[in-house]
Order: C-alpha cells, then structure tokens, then sequence
C-alpha cells in the first residue's frame, strides 16, 4: 500500500458495522478508518447507507454486529451526548438547525461545555463569525429563518463550537449556489489545516477528490473500492458505475 | 334598538370589574398549573395525566409543613422542592424506561401514576378535605366587597414565578438546553446535551410548579384527594388552546379562559359558566388545531 492509502494513526474505525432499520438490512459490514488529521471521502449512489454510516459513528442508530472504535477505544453503545462531549462533531444532511433558536442560541448549544473559558468561547465565535460573515450579521436572528445555505453553514459552525477530533459531514454542499460551496470547501479547508479530522459525504464528486485524501465507494451497504483520492478516474466506467454519475 | 340600550345599562359595571380581578387571580393560578403541563408536553410530546396529583400532591405538602413550621410561605418552598425530588424521581423509575418506545406507553404510564397517586393520597389522607388558613389576612374594598390582599398577591407570585421560568429558559445554559431538546432532541443529544437528564429535569420543574400552584390555591377549597381533577382538566383547555407546548399561548389562554369564566358567570350559573372553556377548546380544535396563541412554524 502506497502511504496516502493508509491512515498513520486511526482516529475513528468502523470495523465490519451491520446496521438495520427495523427488519431491513442496510449496512452489511462496513468497515473504515479516518486517521488524525485526514480528510475521508464516502461516495456512493443514493439509498447506499452514506448517512446511515455516520449515524452509526454517532451512536444515533446501534449496529447489530461489528464495532466503531475513537482513539483506540471502542464506542459503541456510548449515547450520542458522550460521543459529543469525547470529540466527534455531527453535521446532518438536513442540517438540523434549532429553528426557534436564535443563530447564537444554535452555537451556545455547543459551546456550554464544561471547561471553556469566556476567553476560548470568544476565540471561538470569532474564528466561525470570520469564516461565515453573515452568521455574525444574523447573530440574533431565529435560526429556522435563514436560508438553506446560511443554514448550512450555522450547522458546520455549531458542530465546530465542540471542538471536535472529526467532524462528520454529510452533503455539506447539497443545494447550495458556487459561492456557497466555495465557503464550505474553504473551511474545510481550514479544519483540515488544524488537523480535525473530516469524513465527508457528498455527492458532489470533483469537490470531494478536491477536498479528500482517501475515499471510500460504497455500494449497497458495503464498501467497494477504496484508494487515494488521487487514484480515481472519474471517466472509468466501473467508477461511474459504482457513483452513479 | 332600544332593546340593546337596555342591556347596556343593564350591565353591572362593578361586578364586571370584579370579575376581570376574579378572572385574572384564577388565570394566573391556572397558567402556572398550565405552564408545568406545557413544557412538559414540550418535551416529552406527550400530556402528563398526572400533573393533577402532583398538583394535588403539592398542596398535602404545604399542609403537612404548614403544620410543622407554622409558616405558610416556608411551606410552600418546602412542597416546591419535596415535589421536585419527587417528580424526578418518578421520571426516572416510570417514564424515562419508555423514552424511544411509542407514546402510548407514555400516556398510558401517566394515567396509571395519576390513578395510584389519587388512590394514594385517599389512603394516607383520608376522605376529609384538609384546611389550611391564608397566610394574609388583610382585605381592600372592591365596591361593595372586602377583597382580600392574599388572592392579589397569588396573582403576582404566580406572574412572578413564570416570569422567573421564562428568564431561565431565555437566558440560562440549561434554559437553552430546555429548548433545543424541546426542538430536536436528537440534534440535541448530537451537540452533547444529557437529554435524559434534561427530561428529568423539565419534569422536576413541572412538578415545583404544580406544587407552587397546589399549596397557593389551597386556603382558597381545602385539599383532598380529588382536587387535581378540576385544575388539570381546565388546564389541558388550556394547553390545547395556547398550542401545545407554547409557553407564552398557555399564559395568554389561561388568563383568556379564566376572565371569559368569570364574565360568563355575571349571566350564568357558576356550573355552566364552565361550558364556556369548552367551547372555546372545540372552536379552537375546529378552526385552528395549533392553537389560538400559536406562532405559526
Ligand atoms: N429511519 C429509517 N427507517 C427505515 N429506513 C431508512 C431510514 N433511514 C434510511 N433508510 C433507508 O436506508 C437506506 C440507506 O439510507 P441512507 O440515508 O444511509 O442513504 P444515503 O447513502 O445517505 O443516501 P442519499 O445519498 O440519498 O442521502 C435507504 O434505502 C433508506 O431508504
Ligand atoms: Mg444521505
């Protein structure tokens, strides 16, 4: 293995995870690493478990068989607040602002940890305030009356207010006009640059090779191809395949 | 034409005024009983059948501390917080089990709370309504009335302690917690918020306040066992009317139903003046199911 394709110091694995709704079988032994500091790609058609892979790294959906580890621990089974608390950072595809909360009110949620300082909360809100502008002109606003790309951006930002280790993102850019994505590819960007780690889900396929060092393909619950961003070829015919595109 | 002079002067301005204090006093007591239920009904989506023991519950409390301090407003402190290491108690043994599972569960656990602690009270307490003395006993002149000072000072300690709520729920850390969980618990859990505990927490809340609401109203018709049954029933209206789990329509509601009561009862009979409150809930279920107060989502 070429060294792009092997994460030095896995901070997330997903180890052979089978995770069901009810009595439908949806993922059939997913298994990956994210490692400290690296940007993962997941691509995959529609309806292949993208977002039910992150949601089982969330702690929002239980496998019934297989494990996710954090920093060597195994987590599975941890409730989804301790998982927020250990470092692991979730932006949905819907994005789930609170929308009768106020934008502040949003990355409050995440900031009123124990242990953050007056200081380190103003660092924070500053650092996200400098990258999303119009967060901080709507600051005071509800956040159910912003735009879906303003949305977009309040759900990486409170995700970011828990300092996490990994973020996980899913569809980040789904929807949103050039500028927007530039936004969203700019900080991810940054995060990497801080060494946070990101596993990104998109469907937007130059951004995600862009943006990644690895990726994963899955297809109908499993994974089937993974290689550094660098080794697709998007005018292969198998990859188009497996994306869909 | 001259029909409706006639009614108009034949409308009794001074007992139209005492009615609108009447009707604020009993608002007030009753949106405090509305307020736990609606935060309640906020988060856990379902009604809580038994906010009218706690109620219930809260007023023996006061009671038997009156009797042991001899100090009503110390009692009351007491019940509020007796009842709120009772209420989360409760929640964690009976209701937080069934978190995640259909909310038939739930209503049906709380019916079945509310069934035992009616039972239990009967028990314990006897069929013989308890009495306890208003702690002021000072009147004012109102027209023709002696009013007394106690039922105004109910009125701004219940505006106060929602008043107090609501500033916590605005402004404090676990205030927006309350909050987010209300909106999106899963999201919530995701930011790192302890929901169960949060659930627990509410519920604690929403016990104090019923019984803040139970000892106040207390000196007013004595406490048994069944009390709850009434206060609850009006403040469901209530909470139906407001929009459910809208904090500020159940405050608007219960003082809205209240003052329609009481100016009911200056033509009707007090028993059907009573009928008006449903009324006003199946106008509301018929032409606006999210309630008369609600902001529309
Ligand atoms: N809550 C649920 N209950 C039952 N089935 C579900 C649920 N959520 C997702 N599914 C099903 O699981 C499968 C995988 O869903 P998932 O959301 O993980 O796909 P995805 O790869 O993220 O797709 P997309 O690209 O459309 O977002 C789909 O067939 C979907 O219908
Ligand atoms: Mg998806």
């Amino acid at each position: 293995m070429s060294a792009a394709t092997e994460a030095a110091e896995p901070l997330v694995c997903v180890e052979d995870v089978h995770t069901y709704y009810g009595k439908s079988h949806i993922l059939h032994g997913v298994s990956l690493t994210v490692g400290t500091g690296e940007v993962v790609g997941l691509l995959g058609r529609n309806g292949v478990g993208k977002s039910t892979t992150l949601k089982t790294i969330m702690g929002l959906v239980q496998p019934s068989r297989g494990a996710v580890l954090f920093a060597g621990k195994r987590i599975t089974g941890t409730p989804p607040h301790k998982l927020a608390r250990l470092g692991i950072g979730y932006v949905p595809e819907d994005r789930r602002i609170f929308r009768l909360l106020t934008v502040t009110e949003n990355l409050r949620t995440g900031l009123d940890r124990h242990g953050v300082t007056e200081e380190r909360r103003k660092t924070l809100l500053d650092k996200v305030f400098t990258y999303f502008p119009v967060l901080a002109e709507r600051r005071g606003q509800a956040g159910g009356t912003l735009s879906g790309g303003e949305q977009q951006m309040l759900a990486i930002a409170r995700a970011m207010m828990l300092e996490p280790r990994i973020i996980l993102l899913d569809e980040p850019t789904e929807g949103l006009m050039p500028r927007m994505v530039a936004q969203i590819r700019n900080i991810i960007d940054v995060l990497h640059g801080e060494r946070v780690s990101i596993l990104l889900v998109e469907q937007n396929v130059p951004l995600t090779l862009e943006a990644s060092q690895r990726v994963y393909i899955l297809e109908k619950g499993c994974v089937r191809h993974h290689c550094a961003a660098s080794a697709i070829d998007v005018n292969d015919p198998l990859i188009k395949q497996y994306l869909g595109v | 034409m001259a029909t409706i002079v006639q009614f108009l002067h034949s409308i009794p301005i001074d007992l139209l005024i005492i009615q609108t204090v009447n009707g604020v006093v009993t608002g007030m007591i009753l949106a405090l009983v509305a307020s736990g239920l609606t935060l309640i009904f906020g988060i856990m989506d379902v009604v809580n059948f038994a906010h009218g023991e706690l109620f219930m519950l809260g007023a023996y409390m006061g009671v038997i501390a009156f009797a042991m301090t001899g100090n009503f407003w110390l009692a009351l402190a007491l019940s509020a917080l007796i009842l709120a290491i009772f209420g989360a108690a409760l929640q964690i043994v009976t209701l937080r089990p069934l978190i995640g599972r259909d909310p038939l569960n739930t209503i049906l656990a709380t019916f079945g709370i509310s069934l035992v602690l009616q039972n239990y009270a009967l028990w314990q307490f006897g069929p013989v309504a308890r009495k306890i003395s208003e702690p002021i006993g000072a009147e004012f002149t109102l027209f023709y009335l002696q009013y007394p000072w106690y039922r105004i000072v109910i009125a701004l300690l219940s505006g106060a302690i929602i008043g107090a709520v609501w500033l916590f729920l605005k402004f404090n850390k676990y205030g927006v917690w309350v909050r987010a969980t209300t909106q999106d618990r899963v999201m919530a859990q995701a930011m790192g918020i302890p929901v169960p505990l949060v659930y627990t927490g509410v519920f604690a809340l929403g016990a104090a306040m019923a019984a803040v609401s139970g000892v106040l109203f207390a000196p007013f018709g004595g406490v048994d066992s069944q009390m709850g049954l009434q206060w609850v029933l009006e403040a469901f209206i209530v909470v139906v009317v407001g929009g459910m789990g809208n904090l500020g329509g159940s405050i608007v509601a219960a003082i809205f139903i209240s003052l329609l009561e009481a100016y009911a009862a200056v033509w009707l009979d007090p028993s059907q003046a009573v009928i008006v409150s449903f009324v006003v809930l199946i106008l509301t279920l018929l032409f606006r199911p999210t309630g008369l107060f609600a902001a529309p989502k």
